[in-house]
């Protein structure tokens, strides 16, 4: 009877702690995925959350500066762009034109604060070249860097 | 021709794989010895189909027969020989075939070492493997065919994803659905004795070798999947918890889990129902692993592409959890307990809490792997879980376990009193406060990494001190050496010291881990010819940029010479790959490595304009390397265990 007890009570208290555990990490963790228009509608209420904004990236809407490794562009999802700016390293897959999802908050000026990009991948890994042979320009600006 | 003999191969099989699930219920209706030889037949007969089979795909991989859709789409006329072979687990057709040939294999093998054994649970557990096996070869022959044709046959594959070209893929899928499948022996043993009612330790004794085996590929998988992350991916770390990281490392949890209460059960009797639930929640998740990975409801760099396959999984998964449980329910009446814990002070209860520790871990990991669908689907909103929960969650539960892991070995079984408590624990415990107390003194000024450093420090010396303890021992009654000593002591008792041994390779990828997640340093800077990027204790000097046409791609590399310390070490080459089917490049990272800490360098772009300007990102992550250190230990220590030995079934553990 008594060990019943015990085990009850030591069975509850497991639980009260890795749900703790649980709802703190959540809480910490948790992201959430908007799209630009979205955003826009809520910019006021949002202010300070930490969100991912998915969308396409408006083409000619990119400022790099590789000097500082400063990216400043527009992410849209048809209805609505917003603007979106990184200091760092965009992945590989990151480019005008393409998918991306971006992670941050709005900054004081309006524009979304990135700290990270992700590149959206298409379903299929590798896209089909329907058998036509490589471009030799495949390789962006290597005719500089080869001479 | 080579499509259609490994299309009727695959057919044949699944109505092998039927006779399988028949003949064993035949059996037990007619009483008939035939029908168990039939049993046994259709397992060989399957052994043999679906290895027709995979060699049918290989050798439409290897000679490139782009008549195959699948072969089309993985390979290419300019891939290498060994990739071609890798092609089989390069996408989800022939992932699944190899899936259910290494499930075959492993049936086959149960099937022909135990014929003469095991009378009675044998049959059985033989329609426990037709079933998963029907209903991969199910899959296989209606749903998603490996051998589908494609018209007009092109002139040229696409190619294998350039990501999978490296060694460590070939192993990694392998080494991974190795340990998934080992779990179907012990889960398939475990529904015959539900089945047979025989409910004793039988299962357990006979499948406990393979769930050392299962356990063993499970760890390796994950490992090789991890390094393959750090080595290949580029991104300079080894765990994201991505869902399918998860989806892979969730059943090592359970199955870790088993491995420690099955001792309990052999030893005392106790947590009959525990263990059966257990195994049956490690097999349900390798299914579900797959279901996440396959169904494509998440998007991952593991998931192929969405298809129909993930709704049969589901559905296999929904019969295997209510078949399972329902067994177990039937024979409740069964599986009474009757020894009851002791003491909260005893090996069992170390052990329970462990138990305890790992299903916690798999609970929350689980949740936060599928939360996002549920939130999705119950409030559509769409949220991702960040690793911060996983880790937040996890570290303290893992450190929790590292105590344990001290302990549970060494701790008296029933009730440990006072004076076991002293003699194994004071000095181990004395030993790890005073190494803490230098870390902190030294550097170490955090609080978690210091308590994770002491636990780490503790179980080591628990181990070494215990050892030391019998070998003295050893001197005393056979005049044995150091050496002389710990062979005959790994000998005598090869589960314990193999146990051992592994528990110091668990505590060395710890180390790796624990050392990486704190004191990781990040900088990354866009160079010019002969500029530095200072990091840690390197300077790290751009030397110019070189491109190079490969078989498959084209390499453009950056020269970065490395100084440590002030000391020239020599230069790195980080590069980014282009290949011709893909729209962007993908990075190769390099690093250098030493026993303190990684030098890891990433070439992240380059200038369009010249060639004397590349953006580098490096990272300098310390103890990275004991990981990979720790899964040889644990190869070791795993291979101690099972290793074949006369006599030497020591009741000890």
């Amino acid at each position: 009877m008594n060990k019943n007890r015990r085990f009850l009570i030591g069975g509850v208290i497991i639980l009260a702690a890795l749900s703790y555990m649980i709802y703190g990490g959540m809480q910490e963790a948790i992201v959430y995925f908007v799209t630009p228009t979205e955003l826009k509608a809520n910019e006021r209420s949002s202010g300070d959350k930490f969100l991912r904004m998915g969308g396409m990236v408006v083409k000619g809407s990119m400022h790099k500066d590789l000097k500082n490794l400063t990216y400043r562009f527009d992410l849209t999802d048809g209805g609505t762009n917003f603007p979106v700016f990184f200091k760092g390293v965009p992945p590989d897959l990151f480019t005008e034109g393409k998918g991306a999802v971006v992670e941050g908050r709005i900054g004081p000026d309006g524009v979304f604060q990135a700290t990270m990009i992700m590149a959206k991948h298409s379903e299929e890994y590798s896209p089909h070249t329907d058998g036509k042979p490589p471009s030799k320009s495949f390789v962006p600006g290597w005719e500089a860097v080869a001479k | 021709m080579i499509s259609s003999l490994g299309h009727i191969s695959v057919a044949t099989a699944f109505i092998a794989a039927v006779c399988g699930i028949v003949c064993p219920i035949l059996a037990a209706r007619s009483c008939q010895e035939r029908y168990l030889a039939y049993a046994r037949y259709a397992i060989f007969g399957q052994f043999v189909l679906v290895t027709l089979a995979a060699g049918a795909l290989i050798y439409g991989l290897v000679t490139a027969d782009f008549s195959i859709k699948y072969v089309a789409f993985n390979t290419t006329r300019a891939t290498p020989i060994y990739y071609r072979v890798t092609g089989l687990w390069g996408a989800l057709e022939g992932s699944l075939l190899l899936w259910e040939w290494v499930l075959i294999i492993f049936s086959g093998i149960i099937a022909w070492i135990y014929r003469g054994r095991h009378q009675e649970s044998l049959p059985w557990a033989i329609m426990i493997f037709s079933i998963v096996s029907a209903f991969f070869l199910g899959v296989l022959a209606f749903v998603s065919n490996p051998f589908e044709a494609v018209s007009p046959v092109p002139l040229d594959g696409r190619g294998l994803n350039p990501l999978l070209e490296d060694a460590n893929m070939m192993t990694h899928p392998p080494l991974l659905y190795t340990g998934f499948v080992g779990l179907t022996v012990p889960y398939a043993f475990a529904m015959a004795a539900l089945i047979t009612g025989k409910l004793d330790e039988a299962w357990i004794t006979s499948t406990r070798r393979w769930t050392i085996i299962a356990w063993f590929f499970l760890t390796a998988g994950n490992l090789v999947g991890a390094w393959w992350s750090y080595h290949v991916l580029g991104w300079g770390g080894y765990w994201a918890w991505d869902p399918v990281e998860n989806a892979a490392f969730m059943p090592w949890l359970p199955a870790t889990a088993f491995l420690h209460s099955i001792q309990v059960q052999e030893r005392r009797r106790m947590l009959k129902v525990w263990n059966l639930s257990l195994i049956i929640i490690a097999f349900s998740l390798t299914i579900f692993g797959t279901f996440l990975t396959r169904s494509g409801i998440l998007s991952s760099i593991h998931a192929f592409s969405a298809g129909p396959v993930g709704g049969f999984f589901l559905g296999f998964l929904a019969v295997i959890l209510l078949g399972s449980f329902g067994l177990l329910a039937y024979r409740a009446d069964l599986l009474k307990e009757q020894p009851e814990l002791d003491s909260m002070v005893s090996r069992e209860s170390a052990f329970l809490l462990n138990n305890i520790v790992l299903v916690s871990a798999l609970f929350t990991i689980f949740l936060g792997t599928i939360f996002p669908l549920i939130s999705e689907a119950v409030a559509g909103v769409q949220v991702s879980v960040g690793a911060p929960y996983f880790n937040s969650v996890t570290v303290p539960l893992f450190l929790f376990l590292v105590f344990l892991m001290g302990v549970g070995p060494m701790i008296a079984w029933r009730h440990a009193s006072w004076d076991n408590l002293r003699r194994n624990f004071l000095w181990p415990a004395l030993g790890a406060l005073v190494f803490g107390l230098a870390l902190f003194i030294w550097k170490v000024k955090e609080f978690l990494p210091l308590l994770g450093f002491t636990l780490l420090a503790f179980v080591v010396l628990t181990i070494v001190y215990d050892t030391a303890l019998a070998l003295r021992a050893r001197k005393r009654i056979a005049g044995e050496g150091i050496v002389r000593g710990l062979i005959t002591l790994a000998r005598r008792n090869q589960r314990r010291y193999g146990g051992l041994i592994v528990h110091l390779g668990v505590v060395l990828i710890i180390l790796g881990i624990a050392g990486s997640m704190t004191y990781s340093i990040e900088k990354e800077a866009t160079l010019s010819l002969k500029q530095e990027l200072p990091i840690g204790n390197y300077r790290i000097q751009f030397e110019g940029l070189k491109g190079m046409r490969q078989p498959t791609h084209f390499r453009v590399e950056g020269a970065f010479r490395v100084f440590h310390n002030g000391s020239d070490e020599g230069i790195l080459n980080p590069a980014l790959k282009f290949f011709p089917t893909q729209q962007s490049p993908i990075g190769r990272a390099v690093h250098q490595s030493s026993l303190t800490e990684d030098l890891y360098l990433i070439l992240s772009g380059f200038s369009e304009i010249d060639r004397n300007q590349a953006t580098l990102k490096a990272l300098v992550r310390p103890l990275v390397v004991w990981m990979w250190i720790g899964g040889f230990v644990i190869a070791f220590g795993t291979l101690i265990c099972i290793w074949p030995m006369k006599k030497t079934e020591a009741s000890e553990t």
